[in-house]
């Protein structure tokens, strides 16, 4: 009865407020622009349907994480409104129940809440049925499918999320703590998504732990197949249900703990937390007169720069004592905590170096750069209220300072406890270093990093904060209007603000790397922050006149006040700011809008779109190819500049005369006037869209050599909007020629590829990969080697290097110059680095091993010359001679671990001289595996190239993945093998889908680099390496020249059938030509003692083959066919014990029993111990064995 | 050096008329304005306090002018709001340092010793280390009064200061007050008549924004010495002698009710003559028979 009523009087009166149902539209408004955002895109793009249940699923938990604000004020204001108004003494004393009075509170509570939240449903229906989808995007309408994502999604997120909130909210007696409820969730839900579930990849802990079911809907959209997201509903089975039970439990927990404490007692005094808050004793009275000190103040600049101090340190320990000291805790010890995370790639440890600390540190998108502005907006409102919040401001208003003190006061209290963090920060970072024993500390990078560049962005930031905090003088919509302004960081582009002069704070972006330094990223810079310093201060005049001081009644009188406290001075100020905003801004728009054409991103999609509607017809006319290339190149590294002249020999290799030549120009540089050996008019100049037609008079005839001179310049002058082009810098240059050099005949790779994107631009339907059937014509398409001569310029002190042979070097006019020449054909596919490289050399046989690096960087260059060294042995025995006489490892600059073989050089970026293998405590050598997998590009990919079709990857890609299987085999041993495959199936704890293409037609990464190469080791296995290998020499020999037609997958294929003996065709069949998944499992050893000492080991098994076709239907197909049967003895230490048994059995689909019988007593045993056969559960093939006696008592 | 208020009105937006062409001229020393909750007290203190604008007048402090140089007003301002909080886990020293550099007293020997006497003067040096938060209301009143002091203001304001304190409590902190009274102009607003016939040299009542009567509290009793009468009469009675007489006041004695009326000569049998107080005068001018702002009791007609 008393429940009802406070439930009924709290839901009336909340539900007349303004809040729930503004929140409501917002939400509507919200979660009809994601499902357009997210799922409209995907849907074109023949994903799966825009109103289907899981896109619903996907949107309602974005909606949630949005509608974590829903409840915040409802919740909070239900729990601490009585307290707050000091209206509790009124209702502790009537007779209501405790039960009665929170729960009648929460219940109305949540009751709005969930109100409110039918938003979500809503704008997904009205998503779907407004116009602008078109109707084969959409589904049946399924009235089950909404009720279903809010019953196990909506609904359940509003519970816990206004249960924890109004616990908390109870506990503090604060309703603003509420809001503290939602970033907990929000955090706690991007903890379990980012790092539990992708970098741990602990995905079943991250289902978990994420409260709002991120994780959940983020694993079924990787293993769900189109198929089964357009049809099934979500519901609450397994990961979902485990989820939604776990923290419907923790939410009622908190309700229950928040009964158990929440006493009718007046706040401060109730027994045991006397000690926070003891009543003083009035001391007896002494009556006198008063005499005060006769003082005169002292007014003057000394004294306000006192004051300011004295705002300054009051306003930091209040900072201190609140959120700035949870984050001076908490940021920290999770710098600490994500550092194993951090300083990892694929699970080696990498060198806690400065640049990895502080770049985890200063990221905009991970955790502590994206806490840290919220941070800052939280304090900056807690500031700006705290006199009126505490009552003192009629105290403080009344003395007499002029109204900019507490405003420069709290800015430099609140600068204080920014500079604090990053202090924070900077000691947790050097403790790990110095606990990692790494000694090159470098203050140098943390001062300019983290107090220089992120310092600079936080204090405009929290000048931003506390500005609009003033002028809202609303403290949660000033909340809001800053969460948004922070938010358009990173949706502005999304809303159309592609211009970053539109978004506070914003710059071109910035890198930090160990050869070049910050590169030229730091003029841009500096001109932006200039531009949002002026915009600052210019909110800071607005601040210091709209300052609310004393009782004021609105608006209008707010105003009035401004035009009186508008002094010369301060409209001094003002005009300054505001001609430094438009001088600075001027200047920046002048150079991202006049000096470079500034193009969004639909104006750059339109331009690749018209390129194809224009030259699209081009794309098959015969066109003559590239034979020889000479270059000379003038690097100017300090001055950021390069000059490539030079000419390309062109050859009709057609069988009829070219009359006209098709020149592709690229962007970003400016390329001179074309020379040619003959009469050749242009016909057409597109100087927007880069493309030129020549007419070549006479015809080029069959046979034919054409000399094309050219001469490319880049001099880029100012700065762009976006990410300056770092190929030239100070130190570290690295240029790919190719993107600057004229390119002949129609250029596909400009076309756009998402089919979406493609129907939006009114482009024919293709495929984003030309498929296996369309190879015919393609298999020339990229074909040909060129000769290659190049004279390479740079500044003194630097070593410039290109493909092939070094023919000379001298020095002239203060500049050194390299001449390289290749010895044999290359493709035109190749980089040119200049920089103060150390460079350490070796040779194997006649060819010259060279790694050219960083002096600072001596890391893995040992391990390069080394794998260079197996890695030629293994593989010129293998697949044939290698057909340089050099082979080089060059370092440049860059974040990453990335690495590309080009011929003769590789280039390797510098996080791998990071990586530090010898510590890893799995004992693999991961960094030399991929080492080897570079030089086996030599031949996949450098030799042999494959047609630019579908299955392409599986030629390079996975074959240098399988080659480099061989090179770290015959290094290091079979069982340093066994434990790098274990790390490379780690990537089946990644969930995807089963549904997909046979690897025949590979595209993605996970068959390039994962399935591929393991099929091909599994074939070696069932069919021997020599046949194997022996397939691979011959199709290096008939396709190692790289003149067309160029291979496909289909041609290793029929290499691979013709070495398979006839029993093991149908596995050759299953791994590439089918999409196959063996699901093998073995669900009980036993053994017993057999005559002789030996033992009978009896495998009860499962077996299961399946065929997922690309849309997810999974046949099963019958099975009867050899697995390995692997029964080992128990292991010495860790890891696999002694083989006791290895052989092959057949295995049938279903339920059997096998049996082996071995010399020694067995610990463990399955079928297919060594994951030949492709299944994403390989942990279940073995199991640990039992004795019979131990399965018949189990039993009893 | 007089505190001059002229023609001072101001409107809410919620069309309470807060201030009506209020004009006061006050001198140095204790100052009394009395009123009855609402009566716009609290409008008229924060606007002398800079801290809220009139819609027209003026207020001037000897030469400064207040509502224009609200700078210069505050260098001589001190302000004891009517409601006002503290930092509940700051100590009473550390605050009252930091309100005394906002007050310009920013060289350190000089605060110390400033907020070391203030802290001895209003009684709280023993508890300067104590969390404000645990401070009882009284304290808490001493605490602002310090507050107030400091930077020997020349024009005090105190809001309301003894509403919710205890007796003892309240008389502690009246002596406290009357100390100050001495060179500066200290306002006092109250709706407890006590608190000015104890206190102060002069006095205004407000009431609905209009200054009802300006003067000295014991020239306006005096002015009523013979023309307050009392009775003690059953509780039945009292409607009936409400309708007839000029009732000031009633209050209840034992049981019975002591009725005090207003009239120039004997208005009824069983009517004694009684001493004005303070009280009487708050009730006549309150009761509409004042009819001007000057105690002019001769010019009254009788109702």
């Amino acid at each position: 009865m008393m429940l009802r009523e406070i439930f009924r009087y709290e839901l009336g009166l909340q539900a007349r407020r303004v809040t729930p149902w503004l929140s409501f539209v917002l939400l509507l408004g919200f979660v009809y622009q994601v499902a357009n955002e997210a799922q409209i895109e995907q849907a074109r793009d023949g994903g799966y349907l825009f109103n289907s249940p899981f896109a619903l699923g996907v949107v309602s938990v974005l909606g949630s994480l949005m509608g974590l604000l829903v409840p915040a004020p409802l919740a909070g204001d239900a729990a601490a409104r009585d307290v707050q108004l000091r209206m509790h003494p009124l209702f502790y004393t009537t007779p209501v129940g405790r039960t009665a009075y929170l729960g009648g509170r929460f219940l109305a509570a949540f009751a709005l809440t969930a109100l409110v939240v039918l938003a979500v449903p809503l704008g997904l229906l009205l998503a779907a049925y407004a116009p602008g989808p078109e109707p084969e995007l959409l589904g049946p309408l399924r009235p089950a499918a909404y009720a279903s994502v809010y019953l196990c999604i909506t609904l359940p997120n509003a519970f816990v999320a206004c249960a924890l909130m109004f616990s908390l909210a109870v506990l503090s007696r604060r309703a603003m703590t509420a809001y503290l409820g939602a970033v907990l969730l929000f955090a706690t839900t991007l903890a379990g998504r980012i790092y539990v579930a992708d970098k741990l990849k602990h995905w079943g802990a991250g289902k978990l732990v994420d409260p709002l079911g991120f994780t959940v809907l983020n694993e079924l959209s990787k293993s769900w197949t189109p198929g089964e997201k357009n049809t099934q509903l979500l519901e609450l089975a397994e990961a979902l249900a485990a989820n939604r039970l776990l923290w419907l439990a923790l939410a009622a927990a908190a309700l229950a703990f928040t009964h158990l404490r929440f006493r009718f007692a007046h706040p401060g005094v109730e027994a045991g937390r006397s000690r926070r808050a003891t009543v003083v004793l009035s001391p007896p009275a002494r009556i006198g007169p008063i005499t005060v000190p006769p003082v005169r103040p002292a007014p003057g600049a000394v004294a306000r720069t006192r004051q300011v101090r004295a705002v300054a340190a009051q306003s930091l320990r209040a900072l201190i004592a609140g959120p700035g000291g949870v984050a001076l805790v908490l940021m920290p010890l999770f710098l600490l905590l994500v550092a194993p995370e951090i300083m990892q790639h694929m699970g080696v440890p990498k060198a806690p170096s400065t640049r990895l600390l502080t770049g985890f540190i200063s990221a905009n998108g991970d955790l502590l750069g994206m806490v840290m502005p919220l941070l800052v907006i939280f304090c900056a409102g807690g500031l700006v209220w705290r006199e009126r919040e505490a009552g003192v401001s009629e105290l403080a208003d009344a003395a007499p300072t002029p109204d900019w003190v507490p405003f420069l006061g709290k800015l430099a209290g609140l600068a204080l406890m920014v500079v604090l963090l990053q202090a924070a920060l900077t000691a947790t970072s050097l403790l790990i270093q110095v606990w990692l024993g790494h000694t090159a500390f470098e203050p140098r990078v943390y001062l300019s990093v983290l107090f220089g560049l992120k310092l600079a962005d936080h204090l405009l930031f929290a000048l931003l904060a506390l500005g609009v905090h003033v002028l809202v003088d609303q403290k949660y919509a000033g909340h809001a209007v800053l969460l948004i302004v922070y938010g358009l960081r990173f949706f502005g582009p999304s809303l159309g603000l592609e211009d970053p002069l539109w978004v506070y704070g914003s710059d071109p972006g910035w890198e930090y790397n160990d050869l070049s330094g910050f590169g030229p990223h730091l003029t841009a810079w500096a001109w932006f922050k200039a531009y949002w310093a002026a915009w600052a201060l210019l909110l800071a005049v607005a601040a210091r006149l709209l300052w609310v001081r004393g009782r004021v009644s609105g608006p209008r009188e707010r105003l009035l006040l401004a035009r009186r406290r508008l002094t010369r001075p301060v409209a001094l100020t003002g005009a300054l700011a505001g001609a430094a905003v438009l001088g600075v801004g001027g200047f920046i728009a002048y150079n991202t809008h006049v000096l470079h054409p500034f193009r969004t991103r639909a104006q750059l999609e339109e331009a690749r779109a018209e390129y194809e509607r224009r030259y699209g017809q081009y794309a098959r006319l015969p066109q003559p190819r590239l034979t020889s290339v000479r270059l000379h190149v003038e690097l100017h590294p300090r001055h950021r500049r390069a000059e490539l002249r030079g000419t390309y020999t062109l050859v009709n290799r057609g069988r009829e005369a070219m009359a006209t030549l098709h020149v592709g120009l690229a962007e970003g540089v400016e390329t001179g006037p074309l020379r040619f050996d003959r009469t050749a008019t242009p016909s057409h100049m597109d100087a927007e869209l880069g493309h030129s037609v020549y007419t070549l008079q006479p015809p080029l005839q069959p046979g034919e050599a054409l000399e094309l001179g050219f001469e490319v310049r880049f001099a880029p002058r100012g700065f762009t909007h976006g990410w300056a082009d770092a190929s030239v810098v100070r130190n570290g240059t690295y240029v790919l020629p190719r993107r600057w050099l004229p390119a002949i005949g129609y250029q596909e790779g400009r076309e756009l590829n998402e089919a979406g994107v493609r129907r939006a631009h009114g482009l024919a339907p293709r495929p984003p990969i030309p498929t296996l059937e369309d190879s015919e014509g393609l298999r020339e398409l990229g074909a040909g080697r060129i000769a290659f001569d190049a004279v390479v310029g740079t500044d003194a002190g630097q070593v410039a290097v290109a493909p092939g042979a070094l023919r000379r070097e001298w020095t002239e006019s203060g500049r050194r110059y390299f001449h390289y020449v290749t010895d044999v054909p290359i493709s035109h596919d190749y980089a040119l680095y200049s920089a103060a490289y150390a460079v350490r050399e070796a040779r194997w046989r006649d060819v010259a091993l060279q790694v050219f690096h960083h002096p600072g960087h001596p890391g893995n260059v040992e391990r390069i010359l080394h794998g260079m060294q197996a890695s030629l042995d293994f593989l010129t025995e293998q697949f044939g001679p290698y057909p340089h006489r050099q082979l080089r490892f060059v370092e440049h600059a860059g974040e990453g671990i990335g690495l590309h073989s080009a011929p003769v050089n590789v280039s390797y970026k510098e996080g791998f001289s990071q990586l530090q293998s010898e510590a890893d405590p799995r004992e693999v050598d991961f960094p030399f595996a991929v080492v080897a997998h570079e030089v086996a590009h030599k031949w996949w990919g450098n030799q042999l190239k494959p047609a630019p079709v579908v299955g392409a990857p599986l030629l390079n890609e996975s074959l240098s993945w399988y080659s480099a299987l061989g090179v770290v085999e015959r290094t290091y041993g079979r069982a340093h093998l066994e434990r790098l495959l274990a790390v490379m199936r780690l990537e089946y704890l990644t969930p995807r889908s089963r549904a997909g293409v046979p690897l025949l037609q590979a595209v993605e990464w996970f068959h390039a680099y994962r399935k591929g190469p393991f099929a091909m080791f599994a074939l070696r296995e069932y069919v021997g390496e020599a046949r194997v290998n022996g397939a691979l020499r011959t199709m290096m020999e008939k396709y190692g020249a790289g003149q067309p037609p160029l291979p496909t997958s289909l041609d290793l294929y029929r290499e691979l059938q013709a070495v398979t003996p006839r029993e093991q065709q149908g596995l050759l069949h299953d791994l590439f030509a089918a999409n196959t998944y063996w699901e093998l499992k073995t669900k009980r050893a036993t053994v017993e003692p057999a005559e002789g000492g030996a033992w009978r080991v009896s495998l009860d098994v499962v077996a299961r083959k399946v065929v997922v076709d690309e849309v997810g239907h999974l046949s099963e197909v019958p099975m009867d066919e050899p697995v390995e049967l692997g029964v080992y003895a128990a292991a010495e230490g860790e890891g696999q014990g002694e083989p006791l048994h290895l052989g092959m059995t057949r295995v049938r689909s279903g339920e059997q029993r096998l049996t082996v019988t071995v010399p020694k007593r067995p610990a463990r045993a399955g079928i297919d111990p060594r994951h030949l056969l492709i299944d994403v559960n390989p942990e279940d093939n073995t199991v640990d064995t039992k004795t019979e006696d131990a399965v018949l008592i189990g039993r009893h | 050096m007089d505190l001059q208020i002229r023609n001072l009105s101001k409107t809410y937006a919620n069309g309470v008329h807060a201030l009506k062409d209020v004009s006061l001229t006050i001198p140095a020393g204790m100052y009394g304005l009395l009123g009855p909750n609402g009566a716009g007290k609290s409008t008229l203190m924060r606007t002398l306090a800079t801290l809220q604008e009139p819609d027209r007048g003026s207020v001037h402090l000897g030469d400064v002018d207040v509502l224009k140089d609200k700078e210069r007003a505050r260098e001589s301002l001190g302000y004891l709001p009517q409601e006002f909080g503290v930092y509940p886990r700051e100590s009473a020293e550390r605050l009252l340092e930091h309100f005394a550099v906002l007050k310009g007293l920013t060289d350190r020997r000089v605060r110390r010793e400033t907020v070391d006497a203030l802290l001895h003067q209003v009684n709280l040096h023993d508890v300067r280390k104590q969390k404000l938060g645990g401070f009882s209301g009284g304290m808490r009143q001493r605490f602002g009064v310090a507050v107030a002091l400091l930077g020997n203001p020349r024009l005090i304001i105190v809001d309301e200061p003894t509403a919710g304190l205890d007796p003892a409590e309240r008389v502690r902190f009246l002596n406290l007050l009357s100390g100050l009274g001495e060179r500066s102009v200290v306002l006092l607003s109250t709706h407890i008549v006590e608190d000015v016939a104890e206190l102060c040299s002069r006095m205004a009542i407000i009431d609905r924004g209009t200054i009802l009567l300006e003067g000295e509290p014991l020239r306006a009793v005096e002015a009523l010495r013979g023309r307050i009468w009392r009775k003690v009469v059953p509780r039945g009675e009292l409607e009936a002698l409400e309708r007839t007489h000029a009732v000031l006041s009633t209050r209840l004695l034992a049981g019975r009710t002591v009725v005090r009326v207003y009239a120039e000569a004997l208005p009824d049998a069983g009517f004694e003559l009684a001493e004005p107080g303070l009280e009487d005068v708050y009730f006549r001018v309150m009761g509409g028979h004042g009819v001007s702002r000057a105690v002019q009791p001769r010019r009254e007609v009788a109702s």
